[in-house]
């Protein structure tokens, strides 16, 4: 994947460009706000991750003037604002998702791989089927090799956000933002028991699990 | 000189001088125009007077003849008052009257004059040939007629009397101006000593303050006036801030030693991982040490920060009307397969579609952090079921929000001190968690106008949210 970092804090970037280069990505990097919009607009990435706080051009008014052109790329924008208004307002702006600082790799790993995902056309499916489990966001139903399988509605959510999302690696956060629509840290293991009360339900009794936790990320969906 | 001009510049005092001003202009205004009204009205009523004693005298003269008007001009005459009287012949030869000497053009043209003559004292006699001494000058008001026969006829007032009169209305009112302006500098400036014999000890207290002893306060008088008002006010705000810094001095204790624990713990693990003799698994495990109490350190940091940002004021501008019935719910949704797996059981009471002027967010984390710690606790003493119940109602004015255990409690003493931040009693000493929870809830409550409290459960801990609608 071919990644856009702008961020001028040299020392941030240079381990985030050469980790995300161990997860295979190729990744440019501009250090200041002009530079930055200037890559932007006239190359070709993936992923933008945007520092909001930047010399020269803040990274709002670059997201705000990509959009304004019309320039669809996904962007993560990264900040030391945490607050809800903060998120809100990069979010307005017309970022994609927001990272808070300080912030783990894999968080941002995970995040910028399903940003990348979702600008594919393959979006708006109704239905999803990952090995011999389906789901179907219509009529709400999940069946594992023809099998129904009966799951309360925020278990359906959580399953149709992993599944979604298959073969990505979802972080805990990303599913408490998404599934339950809070931006905090629940400081005990809430989201792995609601996981384990899923996984029981869909991998129970089965030879192949699908469901799977990435130690020190979060979990995936996969055959 | 500078004394005067200090008070000078204070503005009771320039007020005071504003009135003064204002008041003796229009008192002067006023008395001028009284004292010019009577004037008018005092030579209107002479004139009529002498064109009545002139018509009387023309009747006496043609109906009984020339004597019996000398004879009553010569009455008149003798009569002390204002009345002057000339009576001449046709050649303006003094006759009889208590006037001699008439100007000439007065006697040849008939009408009404005004001139200065000499009076003879009313009281003498042989008017013809008074000494000079006996008579006084004055001023008379006249009218002059020539009589059928041709002689001169002159009836007029003296008009020193008027004058007179003026003089003493000008006394008066000269009396009456010093007067005010004296009564009102010394009221004046009495009222503006106290003004700012109260303002300066105002400033006097306000000096010592930022000099730095913030215990000062400003006195209060037994008055109750709005200088009272406004030094309660004063102390009320005063008092505010010294809790403020004496909570600013105990956080910066607190984070001093909560925050430097983990950080040395988080710095042994970093100098074990680098020591020559660690294995690489020793290296790995320390490692992963280190990102736990980073990770540890951050969620602190976060929570401190949050915690100031709520204290501060709403941190997402302005709080929305919502209904919080959702938000109780999910929150409970989502801890609840969590404490079932600790054994235990969570029951909801949760009225529907209660509304409330809130942030989202907030609530929800006060209610993550509310049942984060009933989870800590909710296991009794005696061994049996630890219970969660969570509650949502509407009483009053006020939504409750409910989260009791049937843990050990908190003991009475300590149900205050535990809002407050980093206080955490002995007993969980041992239990991770940062000792924020509570102090986040508590300025959840404030922010949303509400209160916090930790009630007694019997056994366990009651923590009640009380937000106002």
């Amino acid at each position: 994947m071919k990644i856009l970092l702008i961020e001028d804090d040299r020392e941030a970037a240079s381990y985030l460009i050469q980790a995300l280069d161990e997860a295979g990505h190729i990744t440019h990097h501009a250090s200041d706000g002009e530079t930055g919009y200037a890559m932007a607009s006239g190359m070709d990435y993936e992923v933008l991750i945007v520092d909001r706080m930047l010399p020269r051009r803040d990274g709002l008014s670059i997201i705000e003037s990509l959009r304004a052109e019309g320039d669809k790329t996904p962007v993560l924008i990264l900040s030391a604002l945490g607050e809800v208004d903060d998120r809100v307002t990069g979010l307005r702006a017309g970022g994609d998702d927001y990272l808070t600082k300080p912030y783990a790799f894999t968080e941002l790993l995970a995040r910028i791989e399903v940003l990348a995902r979702r600008s594919s056309p393959a979006e708006a499916a109704t239905n999803y089927s990952v090995g011999g489990l389906s789901l179907d966001r219509l009529s709400r139903k999940v069946e594992r090799d023809g099998e129904a399988i009966l799951l309360q509605p925020r278990e359906f959510r959580l399953l149709e956000y992993l599944m979604k999302h298959a073969g990505k690696v979802v972080t805990r956060t990303m599913l408490l933002e998404n599934v339950w629509d809070y931006h905090f840290d629940p400081q005990t293991n809430v989201i792995d028991v609601h996981m384990s009360r899923l996984r029981s339900k869909i991998d129970k009794g089965h030879d192949t699990p699908l469901l799977h936790t990435v130690r020190g990320a979060g979990y995936m969906i996969r055959e | 000189m500078s004394r005067f001009a200090q008070v000078w510049r204070t503005s009771t005092v320039r007020l005071t001088a504003t009135f003064i001003a204002i008041f003796v202009v229009f008192a002067i205004l006023l008395m001028a125009f009284i004292g010019w009204q009577s004037s008018v009205q005092i030579q209107r009523q002479q004139a009529d007077d002498i064109d009545s004693e002139v018509r009387l005298f023309q009747r006496i003269e043609a109906t009984q003849g020339i004597r019996a008007l000398a004879f009553a001009l010569n009455r008149l005459s003798g009569q002390p008052g204002p009345g002057v009287y000339f009576l001449g012949d046709a050649s303006g030869q003094y006759l009889l009257g208590n006037m001699t000497d008439v100007p000439p053009d007065v006697l040849i043209d008939p009408g009404v004059y005004s001139f200065d003559y000499d009076r003879p004292d009313p009281l003498g006699e042989d008017v013809g040939n008074l000494p000079d001494r006996r008579k006084r000058s004055g001023v008379a008001v006249v009218r002059s007629v020539e009589l059928a026969n041709g002689m001169r006829l002159v009836v007029g007032r003296d008009v020193v009397e008027r004058r007179g009169y003026s003089a003493i209305i000008l006394q008066s009112f000269l009396v009456g101006v010093v007067g005010i302006i004296l009564f009102s500098v010394v009221a004046g400036g009495v009222t503006a000593r106290r003004v700012l014999k109260r303002i300066d000890t105002i400033r006097d207290t306000s000096t010592k303050i930022m000099s730095g002893n913030l215990s000062e306060r400003v006195p209060i008088t037994k008055r109750n006036d709005e200088f009272d008002g406004l030094a309660r006010n004063l102390n009320a705000m005063l008092d505010r801030i010294e809790q403020l810094l004496q909570g600013l001095k105990e956080v910066t204790d607190n984070v001093a030693h909560d925050l430097k624990t983990p950080l040395t713990r988080l710095r042994n693990q970093a100098e074990g991982a680098l020591r020559d003799t660690a294995s690489p698994q020793t290296r790995e495990r320390a490692l992963e040490t280190v990102i736990e109490e980073s990770d540890k350190l951050i969620q602190t940091f976060n929570a401190l920060l949050m915690i100031a940002r709520v204290e501060a004021g709403a941190p997402s501008g302005a709080l929305t009307e919502i209904e919080i019935s959702p938000i109780v719910a999910d929150v409970a949704e989502l801890y609840t397969p969590v404490a079932e797996d600790e054994g235990i059981e969570v029951s909801t009471d949760i009225a529907e579609g209660v509304l409330l002027r809130a942030n989202r967010e907030l609530i929800g984390q006060a209610m993550v952090n509310l049942l984060e710690n009933a989870m800590k606790y909710a296991k009794p003493e005696d061994g049996s079921t630890g219970r969660i119940s969570i509650g949502l109602e509407k009483i009053d004015a006020n939504v409750v929000i409910t989260v009791a255990d049937n843990g050990p409690g908190i003991p009475e003493a300590d149900r205050i001190r535990v809002l407050e931040r980093f206080v955490r009693l002995e007993k969980s000493r041992s239990e991770q968690g940062s000792g924020l929870g509570l102090a986040l809830v508590n300025a959840v409550a404030r922010l949303h106008g509400g209160r916090f409290r930790i009630e007694d459960n019997s056994p366990g801990v009651r923590a009640v949210l009380e937000l106002p609608q």
